[in-house]
């Protein structure tokens, strides 16, 4: 149970800065993703956090104690890798065993043959801590087997359950679903929520997949190009984001992005077509972004696209609008039973409600309105 | 009908096995059971005389004691020192392609040329080593009696004494052969993967022992194997040195009498094809045994699926 702070992190790595002054406050017993793509400095952070990584400047405090210069073995923080980075000649019980062999056994007594023999007590405890989060990671029947012998799925749990062994202040986990099956990720997303509620310590989360950091977290820090544009909970993030870059890299399919003109008058033009727009005051070129499940079909909307290509979900249809204007298709959701009456080419009539424009300026910041407005029908 | 196919794809190695591998050695068995040398229009068929004289006679006792010897000096050490030095230049930056450089050159070197380098370094008068050893007279140096006796007299005759002799031979043979362990030995940790170290830091692997006991060794163990048995192969087959520091038979009271000089002095020098060819026969018999006991542990032990 930890509250881990990250104070003005900056790292570079030659020349290239990676981090450049991110600070995080992670509150205790909280699930925290750092979500971003690939390259952004999500990775280094947790390990700068770790400690296996040094930051160039910055502090990290866990429970209010400055650890930036502790070594990782001492901030007592357990992480779980994309790797898994299990010990292949170990068996899944040893593997297990080996952060409390590595921190409650003198050297003597981690002697091979000798060690079990003077030291029996701590010898037996460290197996019953093992077998105890076996049970917790049903993988009992598993802890002869080596690694090599172990799924993705298996080791994972093995992975889990080594980091789980010693009670350590917090979790960090390194894209730990990345290299596991579609339909395992899935499974595994549910089963490490669980695990949050049950064990209620602190997950620092990192992933590239913004569905596992909407999924599982408390809250998630969107990062990019080595800072944290926003940090919120995930409906927060995803109904009110701050930035385009933001709006764009949350959501699947991605944001609808569409060119318009701010009037300066509350009024915007998009598309030929003219829609309130309280939070704009001034003319200028500005961006609009409506998710795909906020375009809907009406026989009277204002817009119309012709349909490209039909992605069919089952429950959800989603169809690419080509429209002049515009070198992106537009991705709008629809029920499977509306997406029926339309086949490919057609052209399809549809609108939006200006609520759930989000807008942003020509610099890609969000416009916001300090009243709601509903379209007067 | 069924295919003949399959005979057209393993025929050609299948050839070549024999004709370069299996007929070879059974012409060499067969060969070590007469006394049969080259000119020669016939030979008599000897039985076992060949490998009787080879287990009771003391040359070639002193053959075993020699090349035994050499081989359980010579192994350990490069294996050794090789980690050693792997490890060494493994966790250095900027200067480490310069020491594997340096400690490959022996590896490179043509043993018979630096053995007339070592020859002149371990002369007994003129020598560097002694010249050395004798400006250290006269310091404390002479507390240790083994130093004292030697300002007394001389110094060994590093290479002309008996009881020097193969232990000098060895030194050299470490000397030049730990370079290529090392080689070996670096290939095998480039190829551990860090996100071990970090798994290991992270559970407490706190002193470089830990982490060499944690992940290092164990992940090193094939390539230990490996290289433990080429090692070993390596130094049954000491040759060149031998040949190069006594070309007349063997050393001092023939204690660097090894056996691949055996081979050659036996069969090549004296003519004595059947006795050259037995001894090559045992000589195989050990080197099959090693790989064999190589196979077993690779299958067995060091490999983790």
């Amino acid at each position: 149970m930890a509250r881990i702070q990250l104070d003005q992190i900056e790292k570079r790595f030659g020349d290239t800065p990676v981090l450049k002054g991110v600070s995080l406050d992670i509150q205790d017993g909280e699930f925290v993703t750092l979500v971003g793509p690939s390259g952004c400095g999500k990775s280094t952070l947790l390990r700068i956090l770790s400690g296996l990584e040094a930051a160039d400047s910055g502090r990290v405090v866990i429970d209010d104690r400055d650890v930036t210069g502790v070594r990782p073995a001492d901030r007592n923080l357990a992480m779980v890798f994309q790797s898994y980075a299990l010990y292949p000649h170990l068996t899944v019980a040893e593997n297990m065993m080996t952060p409390l062999r590595m921190r409650d056994l003198t050297p003597v007594q981690r002697m091979p043959v000798v060690g079990p023999l003077i030291a029996r007590g701590p010898h037996r405890d460290m197996r019953k801590q093992a077998s105890d989060v076996a049970e917790t990671l049903k993988i009992t029947a598993l802890m002869d087997r080596k690694p090599g012998q172990l799924s993705g799925g298996q080791r994972q749990r093995v992975a889990l359950g080594r980091a789980m062994v010693r009670k350590p202040l917090a979790f960090l986990m390194d894209e730990p679903l990345s290299n596991l099956d579609a339909a395992l990720r899935v499974h595994m997303r549910a089963e490490l929520s669980e695990l949050h509620r049950r064990l209620k310590a602190t997950f620092v989360y990192v992933t590239h997949d913004q569905a596992e950091a909407l999924t599982m977290s408390d809250r998630m820090a969107v990062m990019m190009h080595g800072d944290i544009l926003q940090v919120g909970a995930p409906d927060e993030i995803y109904l009110d984001p701050n930035t385009l870059e933001v709006a764009r890299f949350i959501g699947s399919p991605a944001i609808n992005t569409l060119p318009a003109e701010a009037q300066g008058d509350g009024l915007l033009h998009v598309l030929g077509v003219s829609k309130p727009a309280p939070m704009t005051t001034t003319r200028q070129p500005v961006t609009v972004g409506v998710r795909p499940e906020h375009l809907v079909l009406k026989e009277a909307g204002r817009f119309s696209g012709t349909v490209r290509h039909r992605e069919n979900l089952g429950a959800d249809v989603f169809l690419h609008l080509e429209m002049a204007g515009l070198q992106q298709p537009l991705v709008l959701r629809a029920t499977p039973q509306d997406a029926a009456r339309i086949a490919l080419g057609d052209n399809a009539a549809f609108d939006f409600d200006p609520a759930d424009m989000l807008v942003f300026d020509a610099q890609g910041g969000r416009l916001r309105a300090t009243t709601p407005a509903r379209e007067v029908a | 009908m069924q295919s003949r196919a399959h005979l057209w794809f393993i025929g050609p190695a299948m050839a070549l096995m024999f004709i370069v591998l299996l007929i070879p050695i059974l012409i060499a068995v067969g060969l070590s059971l007469t006394d049969y040398s080259l000119g020669n229009q016939g030979a008599e068929f000897v039985g076992l005389e060949n490998y009787e004289r080879i287990f009771t006679r003391s040359t070639y006792e002193k053959m075993f004691v020699a090349t035994f010897r050499y081989v359980f000096v010579v192994v350990p050490l490069t294996v050794g020192l090789g980690l050693g030095a792997a490890l060494l230049i493994h966790s250095l930056g900027r200067f480490g392609d310069l020491y594997k450089t340096i400690y490959f050159l022996p590896v490179m070197a043509a043993l018979i040329a630096m053995a007339i380098v070592w020859e002149f370094a371990f002369h007994p008068t003129i020598g560097i080593i002694n010249s050395t050893l004798e400006k250290g007279c006269g310091t404390f140096l002479e507390a240790w009696p083994w130093y004292a006796k030697g300002c007394e007299r001389t110094f060994p005759l590093w290479l002309n004494d008996r009881d020097y002799a193969i232990w000098t031979v060895s030194f050299i043979g470490v000397w030049q052969g730990f370079g290529f362990n090392m080689v070996l030995y670096l290939a095998g940790l480039t190829s551990i993967p860090p996100q071990l170290y970090d798994a290991a830091e992270m559970d407490g692997a706190t002193r470089g022992w830990d982490r060499f006991r944690l992940v290092t060794w164990p992940l090193l163990g094939p390539t230990t194997v490996f290289v433990v048995t080429i090692s070993f192969i390596r130094s049954f087959q000491v040759f060149d040195m031998v040949e190069a520091f006594y070309p007349q038979g063997g050393g001092p009271s023939k204690s660097v009498f090894v056996m691949m000089f055996a081979i050659y002095e036996k069969g090549i020098q004296q003519n004595l094809m059947g006795i050259g060819a037995a001894i090559t026969v045992v000589f195989l018999a050990f080197v099959m045994v090693l790989t064999v006991i190589q196979r077993w542990l690779v299958e067995r032990r060091t490999h983790y699926v």
